[in-house]
């Protein structure tokens, strides 16, 4: 997680860069290919990518923490959509805060939607650890790859969640009118503010989120534990809850990109199993289990998803993602910034 | 200081342990030796509470610890010094000494136990911005005596410090477990190395199948014929 970046062997990267450039050439000869065009592909491909790479990051954080691939993230970042929602119903016909800030309202209301989504979440991430995952460590020995039965266990959990929140919230898709002020211009291109603030918001929670790892004492621990549980006992750590800290933050920062994703499209039940899976593919893409590469994975495929239904054929979207994904596992199987074998072993 | 009584301890459904015994006494050097796969490890592990004792007791300081979660006996200042494999490779030295100080809570006594092992091992203060995983495997085991000395703990108990490494190193770290027992900590030390360990301690215990077999003083054991039977599984040899 924390090695410095290696970037592949030699004659993976010819082939890759091979295919990357035959890619572009594809897309330039596109009809449809001109200077307007490519600015919104790779404002739009930004800012979906950066959800991806929020969600992302939250696995590769479960996967380094914990050794066990969370199939049940998706479910965080539905649900923390749900919960930027439910504040912003509570939060908007309230005059008194109008009153106040006539100005920045819609903004001030936002900003706390996205508090509320990364607490209740880290919260919720913290107790479904607590309850559901952690009885099931007790008998495997800990969190560990040979742990099937958390991984099982995740994807149940997806289940239940979604129906949970099929119960609460039911089916029909909600809207989620931010006011965010008017489109904003950048280069003749009319873009949404919410666009721009996704990008900024998600890059902001990758930063803190280096910051806290790197710079902080808890962080210190974090990537202690990361290493070696056994080691980080030795040394004073307390594991368990240290354990549940790593689950919590994965979960609050998917939450945040649940609330980040709902202005721009809306919130449903079923949006969280589409992002795990292109989350999972930007994972893969950046090396699973870097977190730097998470951001960097998330990026590429949101901006090869956008560019490819826009100028390849927009009939089936969901299906880049995938495509990317193959082609890095059979090209670079260690994705863009492969962990070393030797870090983890 | 430690006193293990009747410890009966395992991994799994596997029973290592069969009722161990032994005492350590206030700063003194106490060394347990043995074959592998007899237990020396595993007691360590128990005391540290890495896995739980099944049965019988462990003492340290007046008060059972073999209930108490690992990170809580490290509070009470029983501190093991993994081997010299055992650090974080991709953190710097200083890291990984500050990591060792974990449960501190003034900075300033964080800074002052990093100055005294540095005081210790010289050697860590020249790389201490280095990445751990570059060391080598004389400096990685200073790093791993070093980082269990952050905590300010009562008692180390080291797990094989020799492992693997040179006589001349092993001489000089066993010269830094001597200087460290003279500051006023008690030392516990598992050794595959006898004569180095025996050399090195007051008392000695040898484990055979997961029960104390031999003990007394290390002056005593050197010559023991039996220690070198217990350990050598009955062959005559020069030890």
């Amino acid at each position: 997680m924390f090695n410095k970046l290696r970037i592949g062997k030699k004659g993976e990267n010819i082939i890759f860069g091979t295919f990357v450039l035959l890619y572009i050439g594809w897309c330039v000869n596109s009809p449809d290919m001109n200077i307007e065009s490519l600015k919104s592909v790779l404002t739009i491909g930004l800012s979906v990518g950066i959800i991806y790479g929020l969600v992302a990051l939250g696995i590769s954080l479960i996967y380094t923490g914990l050794d066990v691939v969370n199939f049940s993230h998706g479910e965080f970042f539905m649900i923390g959509a749900f919960a930027g929602l439910t504040m912003f119903n509570l939060l908007g016909n309230q005059d008194w805060i109008f009153n106040i800030f006539p100005d920045a309202y819609g903004w001030i209301i936002y900003v706390v939607c996205l508090f509320t989504a990364f607490v209740s979440m880290g919260l919720f991430g913290v107790f479904i650890e607590r309850v559901f995952l952690r009885p099931l460590t007790k008998k495997g020995g800990g969190y560990t790859v040979a742990g099937m039965g958390i991984i099982i266990c995740g994807f149940g959990l997806s289940v239940v969640l979604i129906n949970v929140a099929y119960l609460i919230w039911n089916p029909v898709a909600k809207p989620f009118p931010a006011e965010l002020g008017l489109p904003m211009e950048i280069g003749g291109l009319f873009l949404p503010i919410t666009y721009i603030w996704m990008i900024v918001v998600g890059l902001s929670v990758a930063a803190g989120l280096w910051f806290f790892l790197n710079k902080t004492k808890m962080g210190l621990g974090i990537r202690a534990v990361a290493y070696s549980k056994d080691v980080s006992n030795l040394v004073g750590i307390n594991v368990p809850l240290y354990i549940s800290i790593i689950f919590g933050i994965a979960c609050a920062i998917a939450g945040i990109g649940g609330t980040l994703v709902g202005p721009t499209y809306q919130v449903v039940v079923f949006m969280g199993y589409i992002i795990l899976m292109k989350a999972f593919a930007a994972a893969v893409v950046g090396g699973f289990g870097n977190l730097p590469g998470a951001i960097v994975g998330g990026f590429t495929v949101g901006i090869f998803e956008t560019a490819s239904s826009f100028y390849i054929s927009g009939s089936h979207k969901d299906l880049y993602a995938f495509l990317l994904m193959i082609v890095v596992l059979m090209i670079k199987p260690t994705g863009f910034f492969g962990v070393q074998v030797k870090m983890k072993a | 200081m430690l006193k293990i009584d009747q410890l009966i301890s395992g991994y799994g459904s596997v029973q290592i342990l069969n009722g161990a015994n032994m005492k350590v006494e206030k700063q003194s050097i106490v060394a347990l030796l043995g074959g592998n796969g007899t237990g020396k490890s595993t007691i360590l592990r128990a005391a540290s509470g890495l896995i739980r004792s099944w049965k019988g007791t462990i003492e340290f300081n007046g008060e059972q610890i073999q209930n108490l979660p690992a990170h809580e006996i490290v509070g009470k200042g029983l501190v093991q010094v993994t081997q010299g494999k055992d650090v974080f490779p991709a953190m710097s030295v200083t890291e990984n000494l500050k990591l060792g100080g974990f449960i501190l809570k003034s900075k300033q006594q964080l800074s002052d136990n990093l100055e005294k092992v540095y005081n210790y091992f010289p050697r860590l203060n020249e790389r201490k911005d280095q990445l751990a995983a570059t060391l080598s495997g004389g400096e990685l085991q200073m790093l791993c005596i070093g980082r269990g000395l952050m905590s300010n703990p009562k008692m180390i108990m080291l797990d094989e410090p020799s492992a693997a490494l040179a006589p001349q190193i092993v001489l000089d770290i066993f010269k830094n477990i001597n200087r460290i027992r003279q500051d006023g900590l008690t030392v516990l030390v598992v050794e595959q190395n006898v004569r180095m360990a025996l050399l090195l301690a007051d008392y000695g215990y040898v484990i055979k199948d997961g029960v104390i077999n031999v003990e007394g003083d290390s002056k005593k054991l050197m010559y023991d014929e039996s220690v070198k039977e217990s350990y050598l599984g009955g062959t005559k040899a020069n030890v």
